[in-house]
């Protein structure tokens, strides 16, 4: 009797890498590819935001007519948010979350192609409406009822909305995706309180996405229908209300802030700890803080409509101050974290403290903008541009950073090289703060944002050219990255398993990690499964619940 | 070492150190409003700097403890520091000192929220402000039924509308929207309220100015309303009260439209504008004799109409205001060639068009 013996992993057809990537379900290639098409968009985005502050440079217009400048601003900040920063921290998810959790692949794996393949069709759908006579032009929060059908005619507007709502459903595929992975995966001994803090500040985002991001697809499909099918949702003259608008953009547009903040905390919060080589201060008040912003985000989405006349500021006044409870808790245990640690400044640490420094700044101007009588006189400023940008720019996108160079040689085996990586950093972090400093005083002394000119009288020309200086310095620190990812790629240093002797489970299967993930696992008895095995045997080190 | 290294190294430092607070200096000069020129703006004033000064304390304190550890917790070997998981103590400490700083901050927020939104009990002067696309019109109301006899306040891009206020005398703004939401801002009085199109019984919004100084204050659009959002800009005017009484004496009435006026057998070109679009875009018109247009605006926005050749304004038509309103322009006889005619309220493409004279 003949046998047939299989070899493990045996490959039953061997297909084109092409069709591979198309077809995958495993969650690593799966988070590639939203790691590469949230930067292919973030480019993109990014040449829009060089055209709007090569426009303000100066006064007059120079380049564009306003028609143009405005879907210039409206494409930048709606592609920026909805298709590079929350596609790219799912990316991060997508690949780091199974790993540490001891897992073989997310819960759903065909759910989560699907999630993917969502993003770059809605994407293109935003911005096809350059082909067929005009993006949107309405600003990334669309507000009625001037995107509504007598004041925003084009179809670029009805695009948008399509496409938004196809990331939106991506948005919610991927959310339920991450919670089902967290709650039903985790390997044996990976309790919820050993959770690495990235996964659960992943979980945390995956909740406010489920609650919050359907608010928003009703209300981008009644617009939808306002548009095309008379419907009168938001629409005064049929007896709709505008103002409906607002309260359901902010619903889910205030709990999309720490969607895209918490995150980028967690990497923070890995990465600090490894280079401090300290564990994390206050493991469980951080996973507390982190519950208490999520839950905070849902009371203070009208702090963005203090201006209209038509909410009760004290409430919301009260509720937005108190939000600085728990994220001031994270900053102070960062700064334990650092403190008496043994310090390496490597480029993941460098973008990691950028992010501390920077989002610190957003954090005291939106405690500012909190306060009401402040805030009508800083509302729809520039003041309100720099603050969004050291909260989205400043914060997350330095976490995004931060997470590319930590999290590079798992995904490759191969280090990016450190030198190019410290420029990297230095010509973003300055450049960042010469675009977006000066916002903040264009703003206090009343430029709007959103206009596309400005009088040379104002006294605004020199903030202005400063700010369009730091843009394209932030555009230059982009071309030793793509140096470094491209070079190392081909032919990087190749670094091992944990070349960053670091504390959590991804590190301890191989670089790239094989297909379902690990061979074996360690044993995991407390968040640093990692650290435990890399030291078992100098145990003076350990607390008494992480002896072995 | 040699003994010059470390002075030298101590200047590098004190370089780098003044070099900082110069930067923050300069920064910090930048960061303070307007001079508050009402009674309100200054309670707004002073809570700013108060809650500015908060901020900054909490910047620098935590930014010069995140520089310190870096330079003196930098790894110099391989020993391992203490691993420290955490203090239930200190959290609770950490817990407390924002607390207490968002609590403070709420009490003084609130106190200058009241001083703002005050109101007077009779306001000396109220002005109906409308916003539309993207334009301003003032109408001092005179207590009668008739709208006529207003004072009406309009402008146009290029000439921005003036609303003059007497100063030290509580001046309500009620505000209203004929199409998208726009908002009413005035950067020296340091505050915005939306002007919001009203459906049903909402009551519009409304705010109180108590101009404290004589002078000249811009504002603009604060609240993106379309194409030229950036030029919705108007002045306050605000000036003693016998000079407010003079200037009100002397003001324009607003009402209709001045009577049409057609030259007998002339030739009349229709011309229609609604939703912000003109239902032509090419007019022909005949060489070397005087013509009419009749411009009908359907909507309740003002639009008008303007001839250029090439850069040249040849005529500027009066503004008009719909619904189903009618005026006719009287032009001049015009030599043959292309002309390009257009709204001046809203010159973008749908408002433009070609005149062609043969």
């Amino acid at each position: 009797m003949a046998t047939t013996t299989l070899e493990p992993r045996a490959e039953t057809y061997r297909s084109s890498w092409v069709i591979d990537w198309l077809t995958t379900v495993d969650h690593k290639k799966i988070g590639v590819l939203y790691i590469v098409n949230s930067f292919l968009f973030f480019f993109a985005a990014g040449i829009l935001a060089l055209v709007i502050r090569s426009e303000l440079a100066v006064p007059g217009l120079q380049f564009l007519d306003e028609r143009t400048y405005n879907q210039a601003f409206t494409m930048h900040g709606t592609i920026m948010i909805f298709l590079f920063i929350v596609p790219v921290l799912s990316g991060f998810a997508n690949y780091v979350v199974p790993l540490q959790l001891g897992a073989p692949d997310m819960a759903f794996p065909r759910i989560n192609a699907l999630s993917f393949w969502l993003l770059p069709l809605g994407g293109l759908l935003i911005f096809s409406g350059y082909l067929f006579g005009g993006a949107a032009a309405e600003g990334w929060t669309g507000y009625a009822p001037l995107s509504g059908g007598t004041y925003a005619a084009g179809v670029g507007t009805d695009l948008w909305l399509i496409g938004l709502t196809l990331v939106g459903t991506a948005s919610i595929l991927g959310a339920v995706n991450i919670i089902a992975t967290v709650f039903k995966m985790r390997a044996p001994g990976m309790t919820l309180m050993r959770m690495p803090i990235f996964c659960w500040t992943v979980l945390v985002t995956a909740v406010l996405i489920l609650l919050a991001t359907p608010v928003l697809t009703a209300g981008l499909i009644a617009l939808f229908i306002d548009r095309n099918y008379g419907g009168s949702f938001f629409d005064p003259t049929t007896g709709g209300q505008p103002i409906l608008w607002q309260h359901i953009f902010w619903f889910f547009g205030h709990p999309e802030v720490y969607i895209v903040i918490l995150p980028a905390m967690g990497v923070v919060s890995e990465i600090l700890p490894v280079f401090s080589r300290k564990p994390l201060f206050g493991y469980r008040a951080f996973v507390f803080a982190t519950i208490a912003i999520g839950l905070l985000s849902f009371s203070v989405w009208a702090h963005h409509m203090f201006t209209t006349g038509v909410v009760f500021l004290p409430f919301f006044a009260f509720m937005t101050a108190l939000i600085a409870v728990p994220t001031g808790v994270k900053m102070f245990n960062w700064m334990a974290t650092l403190w008496r640690g043994s310090i390496s400044l490597t480029t993941p640490m460098l973008f990691a403290l950028g992010f501390v420094t920077m989002f610190l700044i957003g954090g005291i101007t939106g405690v500012m903008l909190s306060a009401p009588a402040v805030d009508f006189h800083l509302q729809d400023t520039y003041f309100v541009v720099g603050h969004l940008h050291y909260v989205f720019f400043g914060g997350s996108v330095f976490g995004v950073f931060a997470a590319t160079y930590f999290w590079f040689p798992k995904i490759t085996g191969r280090r990016l090289n450190e030198r190019l990586g410290k420029v990297h950093f230095w010509i973003h972090f300055i450049g960042f703060n010469l675009a977006f400093f000066p916002m903040h005083p264009l703003g206090i002394t009343g430029m709007p944002r959103r206009v596309s000119d400005y009088s040379p009288d104002a006294g605004w020309t020199l903030w202005n050219m400063a700010s369009t200086a730091g843009a394209f310095m932030i555009a230059i620190s982009v071309l030793p990255f793509l140096i470094n990812v491209i070079a190392t790629f081909i032919n990087g240093e190749r670094v091992g398993d944990d070349p960053w002797e670091a504390n959590t489970l991804e590190w301890a299967t191989s670089s790239p990690p094989p297909p379902y993930n690990f061979d074996k696992l360690p044993p995991i008895r407390s968040e640093r499964p990692v650290f435990d095995l890399r030291h078992k045997h100098d145990v003076e080190h350990l607390s008494a619940e992480e002896r072995p | 070492m040699r003994p010059s290294a470390a002075p030298s190294r101590l200047q590098t430092r004190l370089l780098a150190v003044a070099a900082l607070l110069l930067t923050t200096l300069v920064a910090g000069c930048g960061m303070l409003p307007p001079d508050p020129k009402t009674e309100a703006a200054k309670a707004v004033w002073d809570l700013y700097l108060i809650v500015f000064i908060m901020g900054a304390i909490v910047f620098v304190g935590v930014e010069g403890f995140i520089v310190y550890a870096i330079l003196r917790y930098r790894r110099r070997d391989d020993h391992l520091p203490d691993q420290l998981h955490g203090n239930n103590l200190v959290e609770m400490i950490w817990t407390a000192i924002p607390t207490v700083i968002v609590l403070v901050l709420f009490v003084l927020s609130s106190i200058a929220l009241g001083a703002v939104e005050a109101r007077s009990d009779n306001p000396s002067v109220t002005i109906e402000v409308d916003g539309f696309q993207w334009q301003w019109e003032f109408r001092y109301l005179d207590g009668d039924a008739d709208p006529g006899n207003d004072v009406l306040v309009t402008g146009s891009p290029a000439d921005p509308p003036v609303m003059a206020l007497p100063i030290n005398e509580p001046v309500r703004l009620v505000l209203r929207s004929r199409d998208v939401i726009h908002a009413f801002y005035v950067p020296n009085f340091l505050i915005k309220r939306d002007v919001m199109p009203i459906s049903g019984e909402q009551p519009p919004n409304e705010m109180e100015l108590n101009v404290t100084e004589v002078g000249t204050y811009g504002g603009q659009c604060a609240e993106f309303c379309g194409d030229l959002h950036a030029r919705m800009t108007f002045s306050v005017e605000a000036m003693t009260r016998a000079d407010y009484d003079a200037w009100l004496a002397a003001a324009p009435r607003g009402g209709s439209p001045p009577p049409p006026s057609v030259a007998p057998g002339a030739t009349v070109l229709d011309l229609t504008a609604d939703m912000i679009e003109f239902d032509t875009h090419q007019l022909t018109a005949p060489a070397d004799e005087a013509f009419t247009m009749r411009f009908m605006n359907e909507e309740d926005v003002i639009h008008n109409v303007a001839i250029f050749r090439g850069e040249e304004r040849i005529f500027t038509g009066d503004g008009v205001t719909g619904p189903d309103a009618t005026i006719d322009y009287v032009i001049p006889p015009l030599p043959p060639g292309e002309y390009t005619f257009q709204c001046d309220y809203h010159p973008v493409p749908d408002m433009t068009g070609t005149l062609t004279v043969e």
